[in-house]
């Protein structure tokens, strides 16, 4: 069975082998080349210290590395927040609709192959192979943007959107959810037009709604800092909520007009903004923040409902498959 | 008696509210080479599609040597299905080869011996650069391949020109000869099923009006010519008249005596699905 239907779909996997080799070979390239570029500019210290004048890695020395190569990173970054709609697009959207367009499951189901091995084996020879090339351009572009270590993508901490949905278990959950999405419209609607548009469409408004709800998909610390005139926000973390806090440790329902006071008036400047802060009700600084440390947490909590719908949809999928004449 | 080769009891098909089945019950017997007739739409292909399991009955059950059939292949059956699915990017050597895999019990010799038979097919064609002829030949020879003791066929002869729809038969007939295999097989090409046909089963309106042989049948049945006003004297049940100016034909069930004034004469299996069918169109008309 498997043989028969590895046969059937050759023309995609032979396609999806090519797209692999040549993206392979381009990733490895441009690494190639912007790691000697690091090395020609001595660029290395600042690789694992970040933007730090005092090291020798000021705004100007890493600017013009950034120039050049922080969009290239960005691109290869979206390339594989692409790949999953593209699996489920022409991957798991014709996997099914095609044969029931043409009529050519009947021949299937007209043997003594039971519907759901049928089914089973046309998933895995379509859904594995996309899975692996996924990961493995995944890990090829994680290599090249980790080269650029601080002065890259990676400054801007685990939850920017590009390094987000390119790294943990985010690809293989979108591949695999955007594959059983586009299979089970294309064996409800028969249609494979209608499934690679309805795959897109929803593929894109979820991953969108997802992404703007990531800080609410872990329980958020407290941080306080007991001078109210400090924030003590870590870079790469992601803000829930922020304000102040009264004596008796409550939230100051609204603090801006406070701050107002205490901000520069005309010739007169506030010298402790502390003291002023306290004088109007407010006593400590608090945010809500998913620091960065949480970021497995998030990528777990985001995979799982990702995964839990793409089984949701498998078992959809077997249902309509069995129903079709 | 032996078990029936396939059994309906109750048998209905519905989709939304148009009944293609609609509660039919009848036996078929084994080793017998059946026509299955009717107007377009009388449910044909329906019942074909619901003896291979193809799709599920709304209510009642169908049954193939006394297993039912639901939701799968009975694997006593083999069918051919009228749009002769084949992956059109294969070559003939791999469409065999795939169904080949997708059967527990096949015979690669059985699958040569047909693709061999008339002009033969050329293993290393693609399907879709195969001529109808040739791509019913290779559904045939699949078919025939799962060795099977029933044999359905949807419109074995169409799209086939009049030595191809020969030919087609022969493989048939030849299947029946050498393995006793029964087989179902829907046409409108009366004049070729009066040829090889032995059993009758005729479908109009979801619903099964003659189920015999067909000699037993024709036997019943009768063409009556007389005056047109005196058709009272007629006894038995007229299925269908076609009426001149004096003169009446009437196609009769169980005309016997023959009243006095009437020339009778016994019908050809084409003569009488057709006076079936006239009368099944004349009753849809009238309803409308």
């Amino acid at each position: 069975m498997i043989r028969v239907v590895w046969r059937q779909q050759r023309a995609q996997l032979i396609t999806m082998l090519a797209v692999f080799v040549v993206g392979a070979a381009a990733l490895l390239a441009v690494r190639a080349s912007m790691v000697s570029y690091l090395d020609g500019h001595a660029l290395g210290n600042c690789v694992a210290i970040g933007i730090r004048a005092d090291g020798g890695c000021g705004n100007d020395v890493v600017q013009s590395f950034q120039d050049i190569w922080f969009d290239r990173m960005k691109v290869g970054q979206l390339f594989v927040l692409a790949l999953p709609v593209l699996v489920g697009l022409f991957g798991g959207a014709p996997l099914f609709a095609r044969e029931l367009e043409q009529g050519t499951h009947v021949l299937a189901f007209t043997q003594s192959v039971s519907r759901i091995r049928w089914m089973s084996s046309k998933i895995a020879v379509a859904a594995a192979p996309a899975l692996v090339v996924v990961v493995a351009l995944q890990l090829l572009v994680e290599w090249w943007v980790g080269a650029a270590g601080k002065i890259g993508p990676l400054a801007s901490g685990p939850y920017f959107y590009a390094t987000f949905g390119t790294s943990g278990l985010a690809p293989v959950a979108y591949t695999l959810f955007a594959f059983s999405l586009g299979m089970f419209v294309g064996a409800a609607s028969r249609r494979t037009l209608v499934a690679m548009t309805v795959t897109l469409a929803v593929t894109v408004v979820l991953r969108y709604a997802l992404s703007s709800l990531q800080k609410f998909l872990v329980s958020a610390q407290r941080i306080v800092s007991d001078d109210p005139s400090v924030s003590k926000v870590e870079p790469g973390s992601l803000t829930v909520f922020g304000g102040y806090l009264d004596a008796n440790g409550n939230v100051v329902p609204n603090a801006n007009s406070a701050v107002m006071n205490c901000g520069s008036k005309g010739d007169a400047p506030v010298t402790d903004t502390a003291t002023c802060y306290r004088d109007h009700g407010l006593v400590k600084w608090f945010a809500d923040v998913v620091p960065a440390e949480a970021a497995g947490t998030v990528h777990l909590v985001e995979a799982a409902i990702y995964l839990g719908l793409a089984v949701v949809l498998v078992l959809a999928t077997g249902w309509a498959v069995r129903r079709q004449a | 008696m032996s078990t029936p080769a396939l059994c309906a009891a109750g048998l209905s098909k519905h989709f939304g509210r148009v009944r293609a089945l609609d509660d039919c019950t009848f036996d078929l017997p084994e080793g017998r080479v059946i026509a299955l007739v009717g107007p377009n739409g009388a449910g044909k292909s329906t019942l074909l599609s619901l003896a291979s399991g193809l799709i599920r009955p709304t209510a009642g059950s169908i049954s193939v040597h006394g297993t039912p059939v639901r939701g799968r292949m009975h694997p006593d059956v083999a069918y051919l299905a009228q749009n002769r699915p084949l992956y059109p990017d294969f070559t003939v050597r791999e469409v065999i080869q795939a169904v080949g895999a997708m059967n527990e019990r096949w015979s690669q010799p059985r699958v040569e011996e047909v693709l061999d038979m008339l002009a033969g097919v050329d293993r290393d064609a693609k399907v879709r650069a195969l001529s109808a002829g040739a791509r019913t030949q290779v559904a045939i020879a699949l078919a025939l391949g799962r060795l099977p003791k029933v044999l359905l066929l949807d419109e074995p002869l169409s799209d086939l020109d009049p030595l191809a729809r020969d030919e087609t038969l022969r493989i048939v007939m030849t299947e029946v000869a050498d393995r006793g295999t029964t087989v179902l097989m829907s046409s409108h090409l009366l004049s070729d099923l009066s040829e090889v046909c032995d059993h009758l089963l005729l479908v109009v309106e979801g619903q099964v009006r003659l189920n015999g042989d067909v000699e037993d049948v024709l036997a019943e049945h009768r063409v009556l010519v007389g005056p047109r006003d005196d058709e009272s004297a007629v006894s038995g049940v007229v299925v269908s008249a076609s009426r001149a100016e004096r003169q009446a034909t009437l196609l009769v069930r169980g005309a016997d005596p023959v009243p006095a004034g009437w020339v009778a004469d016994r019908p050809d299996l084409e003569s009488l699905v057709v006076g079936y069918l006239r009368a099944a169109r004349e009753r849809a008309a009238a309803r409308r």
